[in-house]
């Protein structure tokens, strides 16, 4: 370990040294005078320690980044250009309108991709050393990393995922080039926790964490107010166990095991690469003849295993992201805090590509909550202590 | 209370084999006086081999492959330590980094960073009769790696106590230049020891891709080589004791998962962190009990020179 820190430590250390060179002209607001021939505008991405192909969190962001905003495809180590129809075919069907307004920018995407908990903040100052006018941290995990790569290059901006800025006191601070985005991830799992109330036949769900903090719990209160809306029976006999990694594709096995074991035909997982491994259970379960299924998260996970995943539970980072980049591009990128849930577009439930009996009237169910949820009259809890008192008429 | 014992002991046994078979590795190559830190590289090497020979050919065959590639790596750590006598610990952080890059930068440029397709499923092997005896019943429907694991320690253990050969490894670890003496030669036993400690880890990096995790993605094994090692010092140096400890560690595991989805009410008293935590203060526990006693072998990580006393 101690090499590898040398190493990042050398590496940084030619970065900074480079830091004498006057910074790519002024403000983001010059940029769109630039024309489209003049070299790309670079944007920074530092993902969390889940890493590239976790069919999850990151790669979403790296679909905003990468798909979206630049029109490129990540493919043997090097970009090459994508196709609309790749665009078109990543965004779910009650997002399709929005692929014509997806246009690619002139941006060079620059990844760099996090090994150690230790490495958010070279990468970042890397970034910014390497001309990024937006550099983006991927993750609450990298929260103190931008917050002292934003205090130290005030003249750049930052894009901070899933996490507000916290001073030493945590407390929120609030900081002119950063903009912060939350997603309401109780939203989006409620509704794929009503549809797993209305689907369960052993009237047992499961839910699968990765560390237990409050960003993970979310997803967890969420998809329990979800079920106790449609199956309160099941509410009560709901298993929640958390892996403690989201690097672990064993520990998510033999965690799903144990809850299929248990009784439990649905599980739903918040828990990154160890999340794979719970569909990995799930196909198993599945091969020796047990009717479960799993549920995605963060990126429609279908495509992992297309009979076992009921549906996922979308957040769209790569949406956010992409809006950062263009704000950036057309000069308009504003510091703040933005929170999106339903409404917004922020998370959403992925179509269910599997069947089930009662499938449509299921469906229905779900889509009435999605409505009370976008209307307001229904408030998601958020927290576990206001679960106990939350109420909702079944649909 | 059946019901969840059950789910105890089959997710100790499923999860143990990758984890029992690197540990014999270490075991074999360490008592003949070979550091095997790289044993995490070499499960990765193995694993990353086997997932990729499995999509063409049957499981069986890319275990064999996934083996293969575990003891070229070991090789590697072989010539570096015993032919040009190199720090056998630096030799063994630098093949684990290698292996992480190399691993990362092959699955990428051959498959894209999504990790290997998934991987046709692993048969697993009905025991008659025993499916449905309450408890023991969890020692049925296993892939066949786990019975192999039950197996195998006792046959290595056997072997480094009561074969002329194991005798000459142990001697090896131990006491080189007596066995010089008896004219025997110190680096071909220890090339032997070190392959095959290779196979073994690459065995179990190999079940992990192929039988375990049905695909090889950008973390695996994810420090499991490391808890191997762990095992191996737990259990003495010795095959079965290096078995019982990775037995318990994963039980550790299983007894903390099982906890928290059948008694959530212990939730609401104990945080899961420190639900996650149990595997260690178990062994802590137990390191306590053990007492202090080092049982390593006396010339571990001493390279062999003739002249030298």
């Amino acid at each position: 370990m101690l090499r590898l820190h040398v190493l990042a430590l050398a590496a940084l250390l030619c970065a900074c040294s480079k830091k004498e060179e006057p910074p790519p002209a002024g403000a983001p607001g010059t940029a769109t005078a630039q024309q489209p021939a003049k070299a790309p505008i670079p944007v920074g991405l530092v993902i969390d320690v889940g890493g590239r192909g976790d069919h999850s969190f990151n790669d979403a962001a790296l679909r905003g980044l990468e798909l979206y905003a630049a029109g490129k495809r990540y493919e043997g180590g090097k970009y090459v250009d994508a196709s609309p129809e790749e665009i078109r075919q990543s965004l779910p069907p009650f997002l399709a309108s929005l692929s014509s307004s997806i246009q690619p920018l002139p941006v060079k995407p620059m990844v760099l991709q996090s090994k150690a908990q230790e490495d958010y903040a070279p990468n970042l100052q890397l970034l910014v050393d390497q001309g990024a006018q937006l550099t983006i941290g991927n993750g609450y995990m990298l929260a103190n990393a931008v917050r002292t790569a934003a205090q130290e290059n005030p003249k750049s901006q930052f894009l901070l995922i899933d996490s507000q800025v916290l001073d030493a006191q945590g407390k929120v601070l609030k900081l002119p080039n950063v903009r912060t985005v939350l997603f309401k991830e109780q939203e989006g799992s409620f509704l794929v926790g009503a549809l797993a109330g209305l689907v369960t036949k052993t009237n047992k769900v499961g839910f699968v964490g990765g560390i237990e903090v409050p960003l993970i719990q979310r997803f967890e209160v969420g998809y329990r107010a979800g079920v106790k809306t449609t199956n309160p029976q099941a509410a009560q006999a709901l298993m929640a166990v958390y892996t403690g990694s989201f690097n672990n594709m064993a520990a998510g096995k033999q965690v799903a095991q144990d809850l299929i074991a248990k009784g439990a035909d649905i599980l739903f997982h918040a828990a990154g690469a160890d999340g794979i491994g719970v569909i990995q259970a799930v196909k198993e379960a599945r091969a020796a003849g047990k009717s479960v299924y799993a549920i995605g998260v963060d990126s429609d996970q279908s495509h992992v295993a297309p009979d076992a995943i009921l549906t996922s539970m979308m957040k769209f980072t790569d949406l956010a992201i992409y809006q950062a980049t263009k704000d950036l591009v057309d000069g308009k990128f504003s510091a703040g805090e933005q929170v999106v849930g339903l409404k917004e577009n922020g998370v959403g439930m992925a179509e269910v590509r599997v069947d089930f009996p009662n499938k449509a009237e299921a469906l229905q169910k779900v889509d009435a909550l999605r409505q009370r949820i976008v209307s307001g009259q229904l408030q998601v809890p958020a927290v576990p202590g206001d679960l106990a008192t939350f109420q909702a008429a079944a649909p | 209370m059946l019901e969840v014992l059950h789910a105890l002991l089959f997710s100790t046994l499923d999860a143990v084999p990758a984890l029992v078979f690197a540990a014999l590795g270490a075991v074999l190559s360490e008592r003949a006086g070979v550091v095997f830190v790289g044993l995490e590289g070499m499960m990765r090497v193995g694993a990353f081999c086997a997932a990729v020979a499995a999509l063409v050919m049957p499981m069986s065959l890319a275990v064999g492959v996934g083996m293969l590639a575990g003891a070229a790596l070991a090789a590697v750590h072989g010539f570096l330590s015993i032919r040009w006598r190199s720090d056998q610990v630096v030799s063994g952080i630098a093949l684990n980094l290698v292996a992480l890059a190399g691993g990362t930068f092959l699955l990428e440029s051959l498959y894209g960073p999504n990790g290997t397709p998934a991987l046709p499923q692993a048969a697993r092997w009905d025991v008659p009769g025993l499916a449905s005896v309450p408890v023991l019943g969890a020692l049925s429907g296993h892939s066949a790696p786990t019975y192999l694991a039950l197996v195998l320690p006792f046959a290595l253990q056997a072997l480094l106590t009561r074969t002329p050969l194991g005798l000459r490894l142990r001697a090896v670890g131990d006491k080189p230049h007596a066995v010089a003496t008896l004219g025997l030669s110190v680096a071909g036993l220890r090339w032997g020891a070190v392959l095959g400690g290779g196979l073994l880890a690459g065995l179990g990096g190999a079940v992990l891709s192929t039988c375990v995790l049905g695909r090889f993605e950008q973390h695996t094994p994810a420090g499991l080589g490391f808890i191997a090692l762990a095992a191996m010092v737990f259990g003495r140096w010795t095959p079965v004791g290096a078995f019982l400890a990775a037995l318990f560690f994963a039980f550790g595991d299983a007894l903390r998962i099982g906890l928290a989805s059948s008694a959530p009410g212990l939730l609401e008293v104990v945080p899961q962190g420190m639900l996650q935590a149990l595997p260690y203060v178990l062994t802590l526990a137990l390191l306590t009990l053990q007492g202090q006693r080092s049982s390593a072998p006396a010339a571990l990580g001493v390279p062999y020179e003739q002249e030298s006393r």
